[in-house]
């Protein structure tokens, strides 16, 4: 039977219309096809190798969190936007590289004069940028300045629920025990804006290279300050030049303050929540390697590991922080003073700075290697060779070990 | 001595107006012989795919043609295994109108309504005063001409789904500014033609440096409607079209952007925009090749120095085969084609990252040369300030079509 024509049909309108047919089964099968690959539309990297993972064990609501702090974290402003009038950077992420170590184009210099942050010469910090209008600062004479790097975020919130007394634990600042290691808190005074630590009395610092801060929200809120010029409702006024014309301050012309209360928020939610990268494989060289940071006993300042006690946020309780500090300070010697108190510490002391996240710090710093509180040491060989004072029988220790060991203890580092 | 200037003064004027009537004259003779001319044979569009070359306008009733393209994208697309985007956009609806007011004046316009009603913004107002092939004079919301593919970007015409980088991240196309010049051809049919176009323009304004987030941006300071510095930019373009489907153009813009004078007071360094673009069409080995390169400096505020970018660059060369005119005997202007880009733009030329570089293939289905139907999958890799890469990919089908 042959197939009725629609009225009106123009002769070869079928065939037409199944020819035209191809091309769309053509399209749909590239489409499916392409659906069906998923490699072609990038694969996600393991969250073990990032340092901008979450902890594993989130709620969904807390994920949520997670991913709105993370915007912020990653929320460059303009001068539009509140940047400024002074400043060193555009938004935290800028700093942070993939949330990890900073470069040395984008270090931080602090200045203070016998312990005076000269506040009134623009100290501690030196905000070297400006904004339109606005006069950036310069390092003013006599006073002691120490470059700093801008350390990795990753695990802040585990480090941040250590028990205070599992870390003063390690503390033996008179070195009781003839070890030649004293470390020592430092303690300090949490500032106004902080209720919760309120009421003057110090607790231990743990946070940035001489554990002069003591909580997440005071790091957040003061480098949206200091480093950003950014006002919260936590630090309502703008960080000016007080060396510049005292017209110039009405160069940042946004209503203070700039930046939400929830935004700050959502950015302390994120950095606790940031997981640490996982260690690499403890292969037969790196147990020997562990062999060797114990022989050499890098364990007594980089403590392998604190179990974290209570928090707010579950997947922080009872876990293992494995940071490979103490988080104390120590007297790191003449070569690495910067001779600038900080707090309780002086111009020798340092907090031992934790080893883990060394595994991937290349992948994020285009190959490269900067260690130590100014990024001076290219390598981790180089990093212990610069050790003193405390850790000066340590670094004798690792330099008469015969080359195939100081390796593998090198390669323990690096897989941390 | 002062007599001596006022009379070099007047004398100056005099030769001015000399001149103009002179021009005039010449422009008044030379425009009826060219009148003579059009009746015979149509000029090519001055710019091909520009704003005179929208056959579907052509036409219509009276001496208005009302038209206008709208375009719709399907996407999905990812950047290190993560979802990004997956959803519908209406990208735009844009009305154009041209009217011949008479044998001297055409006006042109476009509105154009993007992302579903999310920016509303007149793209192009223009009012042409026609004078002769050589010179004419323009004025109003102008297309700066500084590369092709600002002038001629409607996407039924565009290949792929999404206008390339250095137009959109880059240059910030469409880049439209009030202003007032001149445009002229030399030439005309077979033997290949020359064009020039060269405009007073607002220029860009602060929001470049002030309002971009991202580092210097030019994409942030185009709409300067109302001039902020009362300094005019200056943009022009030259284009040699040695046959059809050929034309090769070098662009340039250089003006100020910042507001450097207040009440004749000097209250900041006066701080530059220069744009340097070079772009081309034509066809080769059996293919249609199109691309274009654009340079950019900015004067930056030395408080911003290192974080806001003083040099950006960014190109694009993409290729196309079209294949299939009579597979479809139901639609004999149907047509297929392929293509091909690569493309690229740094965002700082003096640091290693911020950058992106994206490779597209796509293909695409015109059931008349109106309409297209288009499948894109873009692979990207970007890289931040850090030099941190991320690889992005992206599936597009758009619909687009003149109306």
């Amino acid at each position: 039977m042959r197939p009725t024509r629609h009225p009106g049909a123009r002769p070869g309108f079928l065939r037409g219309v199944a020819l035209s047919i191809r091309p769309v089964f053509a399209l749909a099968a590239v489409v499916l096809g392409l659906a069906a690959c998923d490699r072609l539309m990038t694969t996600a990297p393991s969250s073990g190798d990032l340092f901008d993972a979450p902890l594993t064990g989130l709620s969904a609501a807390e994920l949520a969190a997670f991913a709105e702090g993370d915007a912020q974290f990653g929320l460059a402003f303009a001068p539009a936007a509140g940047l400024g009038p002074i400043f060193n950077n555009v938004s935290c992420a800028s700093c942070h590289s993939g949330d990890g170590r900073g470069r040395p184009e984008n270090a931080l210099t602090r200045f203070s004069r016998s312990g005076d942050p000269v506040r009134e010469l623009g100290g501690p910090q030196l905000q070297d940028r400006a904004i339109p209008g606005a006069e950036a600062e310069t390092v003013p004479e006599g006073v002691e300045t120490s470059l700093r790097l801008p350390p990795p975020v990753f695990g802040v919130g585990l480090i941040e629920a250590i028990p205070e007394a599992d870390i003063l634990a390690y503390a033996d600042e008179s070195d009781a025990d003839q070890d030649g290691i004293s470390g020592r808190p430092n303690y300090v005074t949490p500032p106004d804006f902080l209720p919760a630590h309120g009421g003057g009395v110090p607790v231990v610092g743990r946070f940035s290279r001489k554990a002069q801060v003591a909580s997440i929200l005071q790091q957040t809120v003061e480098a949206y300050h200091q480093d950003m010029g950014i006002t919260t409702d936590f630090i309502t006024d703008d960080n000016h030049n007080p060396l510049a014309s005292g017209a110039t301050v009405a160069a940042d012309r946004v209503a203070d303050p700039e930046l939400a209360t929830a935004s700050v928020l959502a950015v302390v939610a994120y950095l606790r929540m940031l997981a640490p990268p996982e260690p690499g494989p403890m292969t037969p060289g790196r147990i020997r390697g562990r062999a060797m940071f114990d022989q050499v006993q890098c364990g007594s300042c980089h403590v392998p590991s604190f179990e974290t006690g209570t928090s707010s946020i579950p997947a922080l309780r009872n876990r293992t922080a494995q940071l490979y500090s103490d988080l104390l300070l120590h007297d790191m010697g003449e070569g690495l003073a910067d001779g600038r108190p900080d707090g309780q510490a002086n111009g020798r002391e340092w907090r031992t700075t934790p080893l883990w996240g060394l595994r991937i710090m290349r992948e994020f710093l285009k190959g490269q290697v900067f260690l130590m509180h100014d990024g001076r040491a290219r390598s981790v060989d180089q990093a212990i060779r610069l050790h003193g004072g405390e850790a000066d029988s340590a670094r004798i220790r690792f330099e008469a070990l015969p080359s195939a060991d100081r390796a593998a203890l090198i390669d323990f580092v690096e897989s941390r | 001595m002062r007599f001596a200037r006022e009379s070099l003064r007047r004398g100056m004027r005099s030769l001015v107006a000399g001149i103009t009537c002179i021009a005039c004259l010449h422009c008044a003779s030379v425009e009826a012989q060219h009148a003579d001319t059009i009746a015979a044979s149509e000029p090519p569009p001055f710019v091909a795919g520009g704003y005179d070359d929208k056959p579907h306008l052509r036409g219509l009733f009276g001496r208005i043609a009302v038209g206008g393209y709208a375009e719709l994208h399907a996407l999905w697309q990812r950047e290190d295994g993560a979802t990004d985007d997956a959803g519908f956009l209406l990208k735009r609806w844009n009305l154009l109108t041209s009217t011949r007011v008479s044998d001297h004046v055409h006006v042109w316009a476009e509105v154009e309504i993007e992302e579903g009603g999310e920016e509303v913004r007149l793209e192009l107002a223009q009012m042409d005063f026609l004078c002769h092939p050589r010179l004419n004079l323009r004025g109003g919301m102008l297309l700066l001409p500084l590369g092709r593919f600002n002038l001629a970007h409607d996407s039924p015409r565009n290949e792929f789904t999404d206008r390339p980088l250095v137009a959109t991240d880059l240059i910030g196309t469409a880049l439209a500014m009030p202003g007032l010049g001149m445009f002229g051809r030399f030439g005309a049919g077979a033997t290949g033609s020359a064009t020039y176009e060269l405009y007073a323009v607002n220029g860009f304004d602060g929001g470049i440096i002030d309002a971009s987030s991202d580092g210097t941006r030019l994409t942030e300071g185009g709409v300067n409607v109302e001039d902020n510095n009362a300094s005019p930019a200056v943009v022009a373009r030259t284009a040699w079209m040695p046959a059809e489907g050929s034309e090769f153009g070098l662009s340039a813009f250089t003006g100020a952007y910042n507001r450097f004078r207040i009440e004749g007071l000097d209250v900041d360094e006066r701080r530059s925009v220069r744009i340097g673009s070079i772009d081309a069409r034509t066809r080769l080995l059996g293919l249609e090749w199109n691309g274009e390169a654009a340079a950019v400096e900015v004067d930056v505020p030395p408080g911003l120095g290192g974080i806001y970018a003083s040099r950006q660059s960014g190109f694009f060369v993409e290729s196309r085969r079209v294949f299939g005119r009579r597979w479809i005997p139901s639609m004999p202007a149907a047509s297929f084609s392929a293509g091909a880009r690569v493309e690229g733009v740094d965002f700082d030329r003096d640091l290693a990252g911020d950058s992106r570089i994206q490779l597209t293939g796509g293909l695409h289905f015109r059931p008349t040369p109106e309409t297209v139907f288009k499948l894109d999958y873009a692979r990207s890799r970007s890289r931040d300030r850090f030099h941190n890469p991320a690889e992005g990919a992206a599936l597009k089908f758009s619909l687009t079509s003149y109306f």
